[in-house]
């Protein structure tokens, strides 16, 4: 097809697009040329130096567009579009093409929007998925939007255009990381407008969609896919637990937050978000969207969300040490974790040093006590007949240590144990203990409070 | 050793008996060792026999865990790198004192060569010193990052706590003879 003509510079289209491109026709031709003519001088107007970019990007298509003929509006569209592609081209990227039209995505989306929203009242349900045509950049991409189309027209339009604009380009803005702020102002509008039960939870489906469509890893984004996936559906789980409304507000938000790669929003989505993104808003009069970009773009996407994955990855792992720190469970925050933490290994390494000075004095004193302790008891316990005799031998023998002994039986216990089980083995051991304890050190009728308690401590644990 | 194990994640109880189980075992084990070889010397100072038990206690913890983990090496390693030196030391002097540098120098570039640079990551803490800290207090994590840092942290957490709990049930043991 012609369509496909167009977009054979190496990318191929799935099916679902050409029947996007058909939709479009069908209601495309009920628009005007002249509204979109409108808008595209409305761009240029906006600024001179982009024209160059504007006329180099635009040939380009119209030059492999050779072949088709687009009844009107279409063709005109993907002109304005890479007309606006061509503006945020220039001031952030001097790439290739496929660049241009990748990452300034959600610019078009933003300009293509105000205008509609300020000069339209027609359902423009068809006509979003059209600025976005042009950006074929990605299969990935291609069936994001050809989704995105296809929820649009099913779901409601005439109150929640402004919000589906505002969902559709947060979808989008979804798939790239740059110029994320440009959706969310658009959100911040938006929202304002239309804020209903339903559009939260299609704004909910939205975002849910984007992730999923976010599953098709494109060319060289399964990275950032995954990573961004990750950041959504946590986010997305931690706000499925909270409240209706504010939840969908915070949902498409913390999505952008995420996709931006911006420390500061990262840090205050727990809060006031919509105060930190009014901020970005007013930041951002359309001259200014490009300074913002030029200064975040110091934090390329690449390195945003490996940070991004690294940070969650930490906090992981806080969270296990927490559970192991005792007492940790109240404290929040690296640092004061770090410290407990710090704290925590000291004292352990400490007490180590104690207890093997207290081992060695006691274990000084057993030794001198242990043949004779031993040679004393040669009765033989009922149940530890089949345990003693090796003790007994050993005791022949002469052990230092009583304990040796123990540890031959607990070595033939071992054995079986393989066959059984740690579990018994477990069990053993402490009745070894007690057992020992009970034969080879007392002669008193009350063995060890304390290491029976221990044992049976260290029983109770099993 | 793969980063994103978390040990004791699933089945807690019974791996943390089955670890304790195998570090009082060990430990015994190392403790007899030490009473039997060095019982005639040194055997009345009370320092020297508890520092000989906590060299003991570590590396018995070290040994459980093997070779898994970078602490276990490190501590394992530097208790190889004791020993030899004071058998070194306990040779003749002179020749033991050449011997002793060779095997210093030797044994530290060795060292040196299997850590070969010292990358200092980005704290990701942002916090001054913590991380230096816990770097200097868990054996063998100047290498990693931030992650792996905290996963032998975790670790070696856990070891050190059954550790500490085989070495009290002992003492009480021993104690109430």
């Amino acid at each position: 097809m012609q369509k496909d003509g167009f977009f054979n510079n190496g990318i191929g289209i799935p099916h679902s697009w050409n029947s996007i491109f058909e939709i479009e026709k069908q209601v495309s031709e009920q628009i005007p040329n002249c509204y979109i003519n409108s808008n595209w001088d409305h761009s240029l107007d906006q600024s001179d130096p982009f024209e160059s970019a504007l006329s180099s990007i635009v040939s380009s298509p119209v030059n492999s567009q050779s072949g088709i003929t687009i009844p009107g509006c279409e063709n005109v569209v993907l002109k304005e579009l890479i007309g606006r592609l061509g503006t945020i081209c220039n001031s952030g990227n001097t790439s290739a093409n496929t660049s241009c039209y990748n990452t300034p995505l959600n610019s078009p989306p933003k300009l293509n929007l105000d205008h509609h929203h300020h000069h339209t009242s027609i359902p423009r349900n068809n006509q979003l998925p059209l600025p976005l045509a042009p950006f074929p950049a990605d299969p990935g991409f291609v069936e994001r939007a050809a989704r995105l189309s296809c929820f649009v027209e099913t779901g409601k339009f005439s109150s929640n255009q402004s919000f589906k604009n505002a969902e559709f380009s947060s979808a989008i803005s979804a798939s790239d990381n740059k110029a994320n702020r440009v959706s969310m102002s658009i959100d911040n509008k938006e929202l304002d407008t239309s804020m209903e039960g339903s559009s939260l939870s299609e704004q909910n489906i939205n975002v849910e969609i984007g992730i999923k469509s976010q599953n098709i890893s494109s060319n060289g984004r399964k990275r950032k896919v995954i990573s961004k996936e990750k950041g959504k559906e946590t986010h997305s789980s931690t706000l499925s637990v909270k409240e209706n409304k504010t939840v969908g507000e915070h949902d498409a938000k913390r999505s952008k937050s995420d996709e931006q790669g911006n420390g500061i929003e990262k840090e205050k989505k727990e809060g006031n978000q919509k105060q930190t993104k009014e901020n970005a808003k007013q930041a951002e009069p359309p001259k200014d969207y490009i300074h913002v970009r030029a200064r975040r773009g110091e934090a390329t996407d690449s390195h945003s969300l490996a940070e991004r994955v690294r940070r969650e990855k930490i906090s992981e792992r806080m969270k296990f040490l927490q559970s192991l720190v005792p007492g940790c469970n109240k404290v929040t925050g690296k640092a004061v974790m770090l410290d407990e933490i710090i704290n925590y290994v000291q004292s352990l390494q400490r007490q180590v040093e104690f207890l093997s000075m207290k081992l060695a004095t006691v274990n000084y004193r057993t030794d001198m006590n242990a043949e004779t302790v031993l040679s004393k008891d040669t009765h033989a316990m009922n149940h530890l007949d089949a345990l003693a005799q090796p003790f007994y031998a050993m005791a022949h023998d002469g052990p230092e240590n009583p304990l040796t002994a123990m540890m031959q039986l607990h070595g033939s216990n071992m054995k079986s144990s393989q066959i059984n089980g740690f579990g018994e083995a477990s069990a053993f051991w402490e009745n070894d203990l007690q057992s020992v304890v009970q034969t080879g050190f007392s002669q008193n009728q009350e063995p060890n409070f304390h290491g029976k308690t221990s044992t049976r401590q260290m029983k109770v644990e099993l | 050793m793969s980063p994103n194990e978390q040990p004791t994640s699933i089945n807690p109880n019974a791996n943390a008996n089955a670890l304790k189980i195998r570090l009082a075992y060990r430990f015994l084990h190392n403790l007899n060792n030490l009473n039997t070889k060095r019982s005639n010397l040194d055997n009345t100072r009370i320092n020297r026999r508890s520092h000989r038990v906590k060299i003991a206690a570590y590396a018995s913890m070290a040994s459980v865990v093997g070779s898994r983990r970078a602490w276990s090496r490190s501590i394992l390693w530097k208790i190889k790198k004791q020993g030899v030196l004071s058998r070194n030391k306990k040779r003749v002097d002179r020749v033991t004192s050449t011997l002793h540098r060779h095997h210093h120098v030797h044994l530290g570039s060795k060292r040196r060569s299997r850590n070969p640079k010292r990358e200092y990551y980005v704290d990701p803490f942002g916090n001054s010193g913590q991380e230096v800290k816990l770097r200097k207090l868990v054996p063998g994590v100047e290498m990693m990052n931030a992650c792996a840092l905290l996963d032998e942290t975790a670790d070696y957490i856990k070891c050190l706590a059954t550790q500490v709990e085989v070495m009290k049930t002992l003492v009480d043991l021993y104690s109430t003879i």
